[in-house]
């Protein structure tokens, strides 16, 4: 409980110092005025209209991407799953990349409802795929890695074909917070509340999941039902997450680990830590990506990549050690 | 018999002489030096292919349209002088593979940017320039954009190279290897001319600051014309300073929305890109976005509507120099408008 209370306060403190943090320094006095007595005067103006969607769009993705990653390893039982391995990733980007070539829409709130669609239409693919003649975690794995890299060289193709008008995917598909304003924040978060309260609640199924498929339905877990509504989570989270940022790599992977290895292996606990988790890591990232490479900034995906990468391969050290 | 066989060796060694590449100069070669690389041709190209707006429009106004053998990537419409011109020739969307290209059997390409030439373009690369000669195509760049080393990018353009003079002397250099040394010399005298007019009659006015930036590149910030843009320049001529020129790590710099709004530049320019059908209207949903985002709202630009829909192929080093020019002029005092 202590442990739970600190990371509150972690990611509090992370919240205010993303506010106060940027191209100049505004302190949390001046912060606190300008949102709650707005001047117009410049600081207000970008504290209000950048620091805070921008600010707001870190802990909706994070959160989302956290959840997600740790109900995806959860029903997967595959430590390495992430909301990319289901297809959800490069379903959302196919579908962003035929929303700005096909369709010409150019506005983000426009995509978000492509990159749902494409994400879920290749999570159900993955999952057809993955059922034919019973589903298990490994097979779903594999559809899912199968699917999303056929999506991918779709993608690929499509903005290798027509480089003007993808552009801006180019720019899209690195992964940024900035491209977050108030009216993107605003449609996100009831997906990613619904999409919260979903996966929050799978947690004790998960953990009878955890036992395997024959003695979670010995113990009277509804097997297919818990991974459809796992699957229905993931897809809200990451989908919602992805329209509102691009892919982001790496945080729905390795915070649910680190989670597991603060909590141990209780999903109940797993799934709410990876949720907190995760906006710390993903802000803070933000925030090092804002300063670094002034006068420009580093996109939050760039640096989520530079510090997800070693991290992950750690990981993966560390279990191949365990396991031996 | 013997002298058959004397006449077809003779006849293969002639060739192959002919083959060899730049071994050694034939006594009719014209040589000229672009970005320090020796350009050499034997006589005016005659299939010439030429990669991106400034390339296109300046084999138009060189008057050397019928050898174009292929075009590619427009930023815009062409000048209006060139529409006739550019509707004959033949037109690629995106840049074309180096074996398409090849396919062409070129002998000449003109780059309106380095990148194509570069060992990592941005978009597919032609291959590097020397990599070029050795199959027989000569190659060339608007010297303002020189990379400081063969197969390098925009990243490596030198600041200091970045004028008008320079665009001069490329224009004089290709009127030499084209054989159309007095058109060049026209189109030069034209240029110098009607930019003249402008900076003449703007030199005692007021410089209001001037960002160009580029729409829908704003992942992680936006995207503003720096120091080694040819927009400097031209903003310069006009009357004008690019509130960016400082930054001169890169022609085109990205900086975070914070530091635009920091800078408060008195002028917003919408760079548009890149369809060989747009026109400076296609960026005005950019406009409207920018007018309407209350970050933006204390701008100076914002708040007197100096936020213009504009073309990215108007800064771009090459011929359209004295239009831009012209039209800027018009943006930034338009009080004196009337004497150009």
């Amino acid at each position: 409980m202590k442990r739970a209370a600190g990371l509150v306060a972690v990611l509090a403190v992370v919240v205010v110092l993303s506010l106060c943090v940027g191209d100049r320094w505004i302190g949390p006095g001046e912060v606190y005025r300008a949102l709650t007595d707005f001047t117009g005067s410049d600081s207000d103006r970008v504290v209000r209209y950048l620091r805070l969607p921008r600010t707001v769009a870190g802990l909706l993705v994070g959160a989302a991407l956290g959840l997600s990653g740790a109900v995806m390893q959860g029903v997967t039982r595959n430590p390495l799953a992430d909301p990319g391995i289901l297809g959800v990733s490069a379903g959302a980007a196919v579908a962003v990349v035929a929303a700005i070539g096909l369709f010409g829409i150019h506005s983000l709130s426009g995509y978000v409802w492509f990159a749902m669609g494409g994400a879920l239409v290749a999570t159900v693919a993955v999952y057809l795929v993955g059922a034919v003649g019973g589903t298990t975690p490994v097979k779903l794995a594999l559809a899912g890695a199968a699917i999303s890299a056929l999506l991918g060289s779709v993608t690929s193709a499509a903005t290798l074909l027509d480089l003007s008008t993808l552009n801006e995917y180019r720019f899209w598909v690195v992964g940024s917070l900035s491209l977050a304003d108030h009216g993107i924040v605003a449609q996100a978060v009831p997906f990613v509340a619904f999409g919260i309260v979903l996966a929050l609640v799978l947690g004790r199924s998960l953990n009878q999941l955890a036992l395997g498929d024959d003695l979670a339905q010995a113990l009277g877990t509804r097997v297919l039902l818990i991974r459809v509504l796992a699957g229905l989570a993931v897809v809200v989270l990451a989908g919602t997450a992805t329209a509102i940022a691009g892919p982001i790599g790496f945080l729905g992977l390795a915070v649910p680990q680190v989670a597991r290895l603060v909590v141990g292996p209780d999903q109940r606990r797993i799934l709410p830590w990876s949720m907190l988790l995760a906006p710390v890591v993903l802000l803070l990232a933000d925030i090092v990506g804002r300063v670094v490479a002034r006068p420009a900034e580093l996109q939050v995906g760039i640096v989520t990549a530079l510090i997800g990468a070693p991290l992950f391969i750690a990981l993966v050290r560390r279990r191949r050690t365990a396991a031996l | 018999m013997a002298v058959v066989r004397v006449l077809a060796v003779a006849l293969s060694l002639s060739l192959l002489a002919g083959c060899a590449p730049s071994a050694a100069e034939s006594p009719g070669a014209t040589t000229v030096k672009n970005c320090g690389i020796d350009v050499s041709v034997d006589g005016p190209p005659k299939r010439v292919f030429a990669a991106y707006q400034p390339a296109i429009e300046l084999a138009h106004a060189l008057g050397i349209s019928d050898r174009l053998v292929g075009t590619a990537y427009l930023d815009s419409q062409v000048l209006p002088e060139y529409t006739a011109a550019q509707s004959k020739a033949k037109y690629f969307k995106n840049l074309p593979s180096r074996e398409e290209l090849l396919s062409l059997n070129p002998d000449f390409v003109l780059s309106g940017f380095n990148d194509v030439f570069s060992a990592a373009g941005s978009d597919a690369s032609f291959g590097s320039r020397k990599g070029l000669a050795d199959l027989g195509v000569q190659t060339w760049i608007f010297s303002p954009l020189c990379p400081t080393a063969d197969g390098k990018g925009d990243e490596a353009i030198d600041p200091a190279t970045v004028s008008m003079d320079n665009v001069y002397a490329d224009l004089r250099d290709l009127g030499r290897l084209f054989g159309v040394e007095d058109r060049a010399a026209q189109v030069i005298a034209d240029q110098k001319r009607r930019i003249a007019a402008v900076s003449d009659a703007v030199k005692d006015a007021p410089r209001p600051t001037v960002a160009i930036i580029r729409p829908g590149l704003e992942g992680g910030g936006m995207t503003v014309s720096g120091g080694p843009d040819f927009g400097t320049v031209l903003i310069r001529q006009a009357g004008g300073v690019n509130a960016f020129a400082d930054l001169t790590s890169k022609r085109n710099v990205k900086i975070s929305v914070e530091e635009f709004i920091k800078r408060d530049p008195d002028y917003v320019l919408i760079s548009g890109c890149c369809d060989a059908s747009l026109t400076p209207a296609a960026s005005q949903p950019d406009v409207n976005k920018i007018l309407a985002n209350p970050a933006f709202a204390n701008l100076k630009a914002v708040r007197s509507k100096h936020v213009v829909p504009w073309l990215f192929a108007n800064h771009s080093a090459g011929v359209r120099g004295a239009y831009t020019t012209e039209n800027l002029g018009h943006i930034l005092h338009p009080d004196l408008g009337r004497v150009w």
